[in-house]
């Protein structure tokens, strides 16, 4: 409950610079050389001009009452109360409880700087702009899907359609369908890569080497041509090639791809003996770690997984640091461990880089136990080294995991917001287009 | 002031005349001002009709094209043309977002607002929701399903408790016993110590179970096999005796039996007892060797289904019972867990293959054998039994390490504060319960009449509204228009609040007494008082011609409304008639509110006259009086109260009715001035007769006599006990809003509005001059010129406190330029003194 700010009278008389304003209902009373110190304001514009003049000073303010010599300003007289502390204070604070975005508003009105805003509001601002163009992004995705029948072409069109098909799997049902079949698909071949180890289930080609199964090649050959004309389907849509082919995801497709058709190739030469077939195999085996990469296709279908990326990606500095501790972490307990093992006859730590493993194997408290310190003063370090890995690991992991949180928790904030934001759009549009009609 | 004030008291505005304003006039009035000022719940606000315009269907705009009396009031609660102001009996504080949302199109909410509260003011104002800005939207949203959430459970809860109705069948009263003793371990000693044993149990059976595989205890059957040691087969079966008649005597005293079968924690019970049975029946029926294999798996199957009992620990704990929520509600982020877990062992696990499977004598034989590894590296628990010895694999192994513990890492947090918010509100929820439980003891022992909390919640603004309008109507009947100056809802609050006050007087025990002498007395009284307020205002206008005539004027209509004052006693005469009789000041509270039946009465039982008001907030007039045994005591209450009662007129629902209020505390106030004058003429033979109906009228409480009270309780010298006594009625008045405020709890309007009130009406009344005044009296000043003092400052107080608090545009240039006069006229009785 507030109430009018009590005009320090000069001994009674009413002075010549003294304005009194009336905003949204409260009543205050300014003194003309306290306004002036922001002459670009809109208040010391309003002192500053002549009463007489009655379009500025409708310009300037809603009404004017020139009995009681009082300027109506239609605005929120909260907001106003923090404003007018920039002429006594020359700072302003955001009152708490008012949306700063609101605030910026009624700062732009009264034509005051954002630059006075106090520091300790700023932060606070900031954050709501990021969050507010982080909308407006998401916003921006969502007309674009919107945007329907823009193009006038039928080749144009049947791309818009079949880039929704392939990418947007909430359009649609046959979306859906799709979205769901690759998602299945993706981990089949998983499953199939891994089957396809097993010594059991693998069958001795004419030469007795062990190959994989035919029916998981067939299963394999089947998801790769599902993978590559997906991939396809989605670059030939794509309204922009360029930024397609180099965006993460899709790079990600790609190289889960690529591996099949090189071995292809290269099988094909090694039997049409155009290169050495021992060369060709080493090669094979090398691209078929290759194959690992499809399981990061499942990132695509899941939202958690991108934020996971979206964290990891904005948290590089910390995953550096936890790198650092840890590899300096390394280096001191595998010197020390060396060092102290020495004197035992049977010791396992040979030399300093084989007592690495040790060290990364103590410090994230995982142990295997293939390397042991024997002696006392080894035990000791092995003691010290755990529990300096614990701290290691869990001061830089901190901010990793808030980061992962914040994300996780403004993915969900944001994918409403941009819905109700385009709803807001809609309805603003369908409004002023009934006005206009009616006018 | 010299120009509005005659006009108020003709037809010109709502507040001022019995019948409604002409369309016309309301029509010119919207179109002679280009502002409007429109007073929520107290705070004034001034914006352009214009403004309004740019939402023409929700409330604000209708208001804007209504021109009938009727639609007009449908739209707001009350209105004064003259003023041009519109009250809207709502909360303050929301409406400013929602006024700035007309101004610039946007709309914000409020961060410290609750979420539910804004969304019925939107809905009362007749703005979607969805018009809020993203930057609040999502935050709004939050917390409007979080307490939805809660609120729905709420209401579950009360519907399971509602629903345990045990009337259907035979014996009932037996079976509610039962069920409360099984099922509610806090209900009674036994229930606990019932609880308490059944705890015992499954820890033995449990402790049984796991011996019972301890290879020195087992026997050996005929078969060569070995089979469970007697002992404790007795055991087992003393327990699972417990377990069965526990589970029985439980459905057969269950309310709702299908409902019971489902239940999570019953279902573990019945899976903890069956395969038990099972097993015998098993065992018991293929005694053949034939088939004896087969059924052994089977009874091994069955039991490993024996470790659920260890789950039917989760009835007895809270702990137990919100992990297993937490899991539910959280599964999104395990199902996360799990796919980060998943998708680390399948990268690392290929990865070591691929680095070890050329290594001889390799235990990395394939991708699925060296899941394990992975699963046991990522975990951190390194077993030993797999490790990579390549250079390439120990890399992958310790790129695993650290990977394994980020992974995991990663959704933990969310899953713990999922746990811990689920852990609290449960605890909150407990102690909630315990709440409710008290209130509604009170509610039963009659001393808190109130609506349901779902119906409160349920019922819409406008209802109320209609509400309001049928109960104002039948009161003015009875009451001849003519002596009304004020309006019929004006009336009907006045009477009623007479009424409440007179029947509280015939209720309360020590006020028994109070029959038709002493009313007689009150009617002397007031021709007394009466006359002595026509021959106490010639000196008051002489002293007045010193000052200013707009004092003069003021004093004429104080005298006007002085005299109006009659026929709302006499109205309230004629209806102690039909009131029941209360007996205990406990009741004066469901009294009042079987009157209020609405948000809007209490309030205008608040704005009345002083007296009223302090005993409305001091819960009875009779504690009030009892308690300050003395008359002298009691006055000087009185006397201290006042300053709080100023402010709190603020919590009144109309403009206009404030604006009357205005002149009634200006009234109250200035009733001490012929009382003053009285004294500064020499009049000690008017004084002491005023002390002394005081004092054997007391007891009388209509309004004068209040306002008499007041007045003549300046008049006695201070005992030193005084100062002290002051201090005990401000606790008390303290107090007693509190327990008002308890006592209202479900209409949680009230509940706002009289929180949001307190804090600044204490403050003013603590810093209230008033009171520094009366201890310079006490300091034992000439009587005289205390008097005057005091006299020129009452004039001044209420208004100050009005016109500071919140009326500034009600009262206009006059008024801002009243107090300077009463000072001004202070001064000069100072001066001639």
């Amino acid at each position: 409950m507030w109430t009018v700010p009590k005009p320090k009278y000069r001994t009674g008389s009413c002075d010549e610079g003294e304005i009194a304003v009336n905003i949204g209902g409260v009543r205050v009373v300014l003194f003309g050389d306290v306004l002036n110190r922001y002459p670009e304001s809109r208040l010391a514009e309003l002192l500053n001009c002549s009463p007489q003049n009655h379009d500025v000073i409708s310009a300037l303010c809603d009404d004017f009452d020139p009995g009681r010599k009082e300027f109506y300003f239609d605005r929120d007289p909260d907001a106003f109360k923090c404003i007018i502390d920039v002429y006594y204070f020359g700072e302003i604070h955001i009152k708490p409880g008012i949306c700063p975005i609101c605030f910026i508003k009624e700062m732009e009105f009264w034509k005051i700087d954002q630059a006075v805003l106090d520091e300790c509001c700023k932060s606070y601002l900031s954050e709501k702009e990021e969050e507010l163009t982080e909308i407006a992004n998401k916003v921006k995705v969502i007309l674009e899907d919107l945007e329907v029948d823009r193009c006038i072409t039928r080749t144009q069109r049947c791309q818009r359609f079949l880039w929704r098909l392939m990418e947007k799997p909430g359009s649609s049902r046959p979306a859906r369908v799709i979205a769901i079949a690759s998602f299945l698909s993706v981990l089949v071949s998983a499953v199939v890569m891994c089957v396809g180890t097993i010594p059991e289930l693998q069958v001795a080609d004419p030469e007795g080497k062990l190959v994989e199964h035919p029916i998981l090649v067939a299963i394999e050959t089947a998801c790769m041509s599902w993978f590559t004309a997906e991939y396809l389907l989605r670059l030939a849509s794509s309204p922009n090639k360029l930024h397609f082919a180099f965006s993460f995801m899709n790079v990600v497709d790609f190289m889960a791809i690529v591996p099949f058709y090189v071995v292809l190739s290269l099988t094909y030469l090694g039997t049409s003996s155009m290169m050495e077939l021992t060369n060709v195999q080493q090669a094979v085996q090398a691209l078929r770690i290759m194959r690992i990469a499809r399981i990061f296709k499942l990132a695509r279908h899941s939202s958690g997984l991108q934020t996971l990326t979206q964290a990891l990606k904005n948290s590089l500095k910390e995953l550096g640091l936890l790198l650092m501790y840890m590899s300096v972490g390394i280096f001191v307990f595998s010197a020390l461990a060396y060092t102290m093992e020495q004197s035992h006859p049977e010791t396992l730590f040979r030399s300093i880089p084989q007592s690495f493993w040790w060290a990364i194997i103590t410090m994230t408290t995982v142990g295997y136990g293939d390397i042991y310190p024997k002696t006392t003063l080894g035990k000791c370090n092995a003691a010290v080294s755990f529990l300096c890995g614990v701290i290691a690991i869990a001061l830089p992991i901190h901010p990793i995991i808030n980061n992962f949180v914040v994300f996780y928790n403004k993915q969900k904030v944001l994918e409403s917001a941009a819905k109700h934001e385009v709803e807001l759009m809609e309805l603003k549009s369908g409004r002023d287009a009934r006005r206009k009609s009616r006018d | 002031m010299e120009k509005s004030l005659p006009e108020l008291n003709k037809a010109g505005s709502h507040s001022t005349s019995s019948l409604p304003p002409e369309s016309v006039d309301i029509v010119r009035s919207k179109s002679c001002f280009r502002r409007v000022r429109l007073n929520v719940g107290g705070l004034p606000h001034e914006v352009l009709w214009r403004t309004l315009d740019r939402l023409p269907r929700t409330r604000l705009g209708k208001l804007r094209d209504c021109n009938i009396h009727d639609s007009l009031m449908e739209v707001c609660d009350d209105y004064n043309l003259e003023e041009n102001e519109y009250f809207f009996d709502r909360h303050p504080g929301a409406f400013t977002s929602i006024l700035n949302f007309y101004r610039t199109g946007k709309l914000h909410m409020m961060e410290e607002m609750c979420a539910l509260s804004f969304s019925q003011e939107l809905d009362y104002w007749g703005i979607d929701e969805i018009y809020l800005e993203s930057c609040c939207q999502a935050r709004y949203h939050q917390k409007k399903e979080q307490m939805n959430e809660e609120l729905k459970r709420e209401a579950d809860n009360m519907k399971d408790r509602e629903g345990e109705e045990f009337d259907n069948t035979c014996c009932a009263e037996k079976r509610k016993k039962l069920w409360d003793l099984l099922e509610k371990p806090s209900s009674s000693v036994a229930a606990k110590i019932l609880a308490i044993i059944s705890i015992l149990f499954i820890v033995l059976s449990t402790i049984a179970l796991s011996l019972n595989t301890l290879p020195e205890l087992q026997d050996t059957d005929e078969f060569g096999q070995s089979s469970d040691n007697p002992q404790l087969a007795h055991v087992e079966a003393v327990c699972i005796a417990w377990f069965t008649m526990e589970y029985l005597l439980r459905f057969l005293s269950s309310p709702n039996k299908w409902k019971f079968f489902k239940g999570p924690l019953n279902v573990i019970d019945l899976l903890a007892i069956l395969p038990y049975y099972v097993t015998i029946f098993l065992t018991e029926s293929n005694k053949s060797v034939l088939q004896f294999q087969n059924v052994r798996r089977v009874v091994q199957i069955f039991r490993i289904m024996r470790i659920l009992r260890i789950l039917k620990l989760a009835r007895h704990s809270t702990g137990l019972q919100s992990l297993g929520f937490t899991l539910r509600r959280s599964y999104n982020e395990l199902g996360l867990l799990i796919l980060f877990l998943a998708m680390g062992i399948m990268i690392f696990s290929s990865l070591v293959f691929f680095a070890e499977k050329d290594e001889e004598d390799t235990k990395f034989k394939s991708i699925p054998a060296s899941f394990w590894w992975a699963t046991i590296t990522m975990t951190t628990v390194g077993y030993g039994d797999i490790y990579p010895k390549t250079l390439l694999g120990k890399i992958v192994g310790g790129l695993c390490c650290i990977a394994g513990v980020l992974v995991i890492a990663l959704p933990i947090p969310i899953i713990v504060n999922n746990f811990s918010e689920f852990y609290k509100e449960q605890k909150r929820q407990e102690k909630a319960l315990k709440r409710r439980e008290a209130l509604e003891r009170a509610k039963r022992n009659g001393s808190i009449v109130s609506m349901n909390l779902k119906e409160a919640f349920a019922r819409s603004a406008e209802l109320m509204d209609v509400v309001v309008e049928k109960s104002e109507r039948p009161h003015d009947n009875h009451l001849s228009p003519s002596h009304w100056k004020w309006t019929p809802k004006r009336a009907a609050s006045e009477t009623s609040s007479n009424r409440s006050f007179n029947a509280q007087e015939l209720g309360s025990p020590n006020k028994a007494r109070a029959t038709s002498p002493q009313r007689l007395n009150v009617q002397k009284l007031e021709e007394m008082y009466n006359q002595m307020a026509k021959t106490q205002s010639q000196p008051n206008l002489n002293a007045k011609d010193r000052g200013s005539k707009t004092g003069k004027q003021r004093d004429e209509i104080e005298l006007g409304a002085i005299q109006d004052h009659r026929p709302p006693v006499i109205g309230a005469r004629e209806g102690v008639g039909d009131m029941k009789s209360l007996s205990s000041i406990d009741s004066y509270i469901s009294c009042a509110t079987d009157f209020q039946e609405n948000p809007r009465y209490p309030h205008s039982h608040a704005m009345e006259l002083g007296l009223q008001e302090s005993n409305r907030f001091s819960h009875s007039p009779a504690t009030a009086f009892s308690q300050h045994g003395s008359t002298k005591s009691g006055q000087k209450t009185i006397g201290e109260r006042e300053p709080i009662l100023t402010p709190v007129s603020i919590t009144k629902p109309s403009c206009t009715e404030n604006k009357r209020r205005f002149f009634f505390s200006g009234n109250s106030s200035k009733s001490h001035i012929p009382k003053g004058g009285c004294h500064s003429e020499g009049g000690p033979g008017l004084s002491p007769l005023s002390d002394s109906s005081v004092m054997s009228d007391h007891s009388l409480l209509s309004p004068e006599v209040s306002v008499y009270t007041t007045a003549s309780s300046r008049t006695p010298p201070k005992s030193p006990e005084s100062t002290t006594l002051a201090a005990t009625v401000f606790t008390f008045h303290d107090s007693s809003i509190s327990k008002y405020i308890d006592a209202d709890t479900d209409d949680d309007e009230h509940l706002r509005d009289l929180s949001d009130i307190s804090p600044s009406e204490r403050l003013l009344a603590g810093s209230s001059p008033k009171r520094s005044i009366s201890t310079n009296y006490q300091k034992g000043c000439n009587h005289l010129e205390a008097a005057q003092k005091m006299l020129g400052q009452n004039c001044l107080f209420p208004m100050e406190g009005i016109r500071g608090v919140a009326h500034e545009n009600n009262v206009g240039p006059d008024m801002a330029r009243r107090p300077k006069v009463d000072r001004g006229r202070q001064n000069t009785l100072d001066k001639s003194l």
